[in-house]
């Protein structure tokens, strides 16, 4: 579904990615996992087009779309939800939604993706006419997901989604989301710091440190390797 | 009391125009960070461009819509060609871009219209309305100022908040990158906002010549007084825009009333250091308080 082929990103002489390889297949979760630096944010910032690489090639379904705006790239189906400060905090909840779907040519799915997200969040159906700054970080967290989800993605780029939420309410999210990749095919990169958690839920796992890919592999194997569990993922 | 009423009127008149322009810098601000110096050059050129039409034969109305098209459109241009290609370099370098804009436009009329004072006509008649045997000083030109100012208020106020359009415009303005994410194309945004506020400035411009008579300069006091109003209700917000471009019209008439119309300019600066030290945000900024 999402082919990587040797992507190299560099902000001016500083290299944040070398030669990175990988592909994500349909249908599947696949966690990017590493320390902090280790270029995990750059590389879903590069896919979602908000960074440009400096060589190497992303392709969705075949289709090169390395040099694309972030906008095209949001059109073509890749959903992005940003570390942290994702929610347009000064528009209501229901606003928030709507723009979600708004990628979405037919007006009817538009309206079916809002709805779906109340049904998967239903914290968020109760303040749907409060801006979002009133919400906590949890409930901003899910809205962030929530608006990502209501545009009805292929490919759903989940950069810490643990960040400020509760565990109790990652698992719930963790549970839908999984839903949806065996309902609908949907693809899943991962991000994340905490690698046991990630592990448990992902199909698939990429190592990455320092820039470069270390490991690539069934999330399953890569838990039960004792030597890279140390190394790279503190547990 | 009379007195007080004929001011009142004519501050609200007057206000509205005020209003109309804070509204079109706050457009602008919201959207890109900049305040466009070049607002009142902008609308000066396109009233003369309704003037050379109605030279040439335009009846009213044509020239009317002349003008607000070329508003439209000169904002689109500025934005596309002169403010888009500074746009990642420091603020300061699209500040000092917009008032090249107003130089340029300000050198520029003079020799495609003409240096001399004239005069613009009003739509409707400038004579005050008559309520039994007295003559109030409100005339059909005012009212139809207040209206139009209103109408346009209107049209955007349901444009931002009731059409998708309006959301996405929201969006890149608030945050182009999570915007872009979104699937909105941010740049295209701009534009139509630089677009917009480029048409409210046009209506001002159109609006208040008759009563200011046409010149190269002719705007400059109203941009003053429009930004005065602008950082007035917080340059964050549309209706603080509004509340702030009225409060100078009033303020401005009673000032010019009562004390003399040399000390209005002086009038709009104490009134700004006045507000700004109670609320240093604006009048209407708690709406723009945001908690990241």
């Amino acid at each position: 579904m999402l082919e990587i082929v040797d992507l190299t990103v560099a902000y001016g002489p500083v290299v944040a990615l070398e030669r990175v390889s990988l592909s994500v297949a349909e249908g599947s979760i696949t966690a990017v996992l590493g320390a902090n630096g280790a270029g995990k944010t750059t590389l879903v910032r590069t896919i979602s087009g908000l960074v440009r690489p400096r060589s190497g090639s992303i392709r969705l379904k075949g289709a090169e779309i390395s040099r694309l705006a972030p906008e095209a790239i949001a059109r073509r189906g890749i959903s992005h939800v940003p570390e942290g400060r994702g929610v347009l905090a000064e528009l209501t909840v229901e606003e928030n939604l709507r723009l979600g779907g708004l990628c979405r040519s037919d007006p009817a799915d538009r309206r079916v993706g809002v709805a779906e997200a109340y049904e998967l969040f239903r914290p968020l159906a109760e303040r749907r006419h409060l801006p979002a700054f009133t919400l906590s970080g949890g409930e901003r967290q899910m809205l962030s997901i929530a608006r990502a989800l209501a545009a009805g993605p292929r490919v759903l780029l989940l950069d810490e989604p643990s960040l400020g939420l509760a565990s109790l309410v990652l698992t719930q999210i963790m549970a839908r989301i999984k839903q949806l990749v065996h309902e609908r095919q949907l693809t899943v990169l991962l991000i994340e710091q905490n690698a046991r958690s990630a592990l448990s839920v992902a199909d698939d796992a990429v190592v990455l440190s320092l820039g470069r890919v270390v490991a690539h592999d069934q999330a399953r194997r890569l838990a039960s390797e004792e030597g890279l569990r140390h190394a790279y993922l503190g547990f | 009391m009379q007195r007080f009423v004929v001011l009142t009127l004519n501050g609200l008149t007057e206000g509205s125009i005020y209003a109309a322009m804070a509204l079109a810098l706050v457009l602008i601000w919201r959207a890109t960070r900049v305040v466009n110096f070049a607002q009142g050059a902008m609308a000066m050129f396109t009233t003369y461009l309704a003037l050379f039409s109605l030279e040439h034969g335009a009846p009213y109305w044509l020239a009317f819509i002349v003008a607000l098209l070329s508003g439209l459109l000169l904002g689109a241009v500025v934005e596309r060609v002169l403010v888009r290609p500074v746009e990642s370099a420091p603020p300061l370098n699209v500040v000092i871009l917009t008032l090249g804009v107003l130089l340029m436009l300000e050198a520029l009329a003079p020799m495609l219209f003409g240096g001399q004072i004239r005069s613009f006509p009003a739509a409707f008649s400038i004579v005050g309305f008559r309520v039994g045997s007295l003559q109030v000083p409100f005339s059909a030109s005012d009212l139809f100022t207040l209206v139009s100012v209103l109408v346009a208020m209107a049209l955007l106020l349901l444009l931002f908040q009731r059409t998708d359009l309006g959301l996405r415009m929201r969006a890149a303005a608030f945050n182009p990158e999570v915007a872009r994410l979104l699937g909105v194309r941010v740049g295209r945004m701009l534009t139509l906002g630089w677009a917009l506020a480029s048409l409210v400035g046009a209506l001002a411009g159109l609006l208040i010549a008759p009563s200011l008579l046409l010149y190269p300069t002719y705007m400059d006091q109203v941009l003053v007084f429009g930004f005065t109003g602008a950082i007035l209700g917080g340059l964050d917000s549309p209706p603080g825009a509004v509340v702030g471009g009225l409060v100078m019209g009033f303020a401005l008439s009673y000032v010019g009333g009562y004390f003399g119309s040399d000390l209005e300019t002086v009038g709009a600066v104490v009134i700004l250091v006045a507000v700004l030290m109670v609320r240093p945000r604006g009048l209407l900024a708690w709406r723009a308080q945001r908690v990241v």
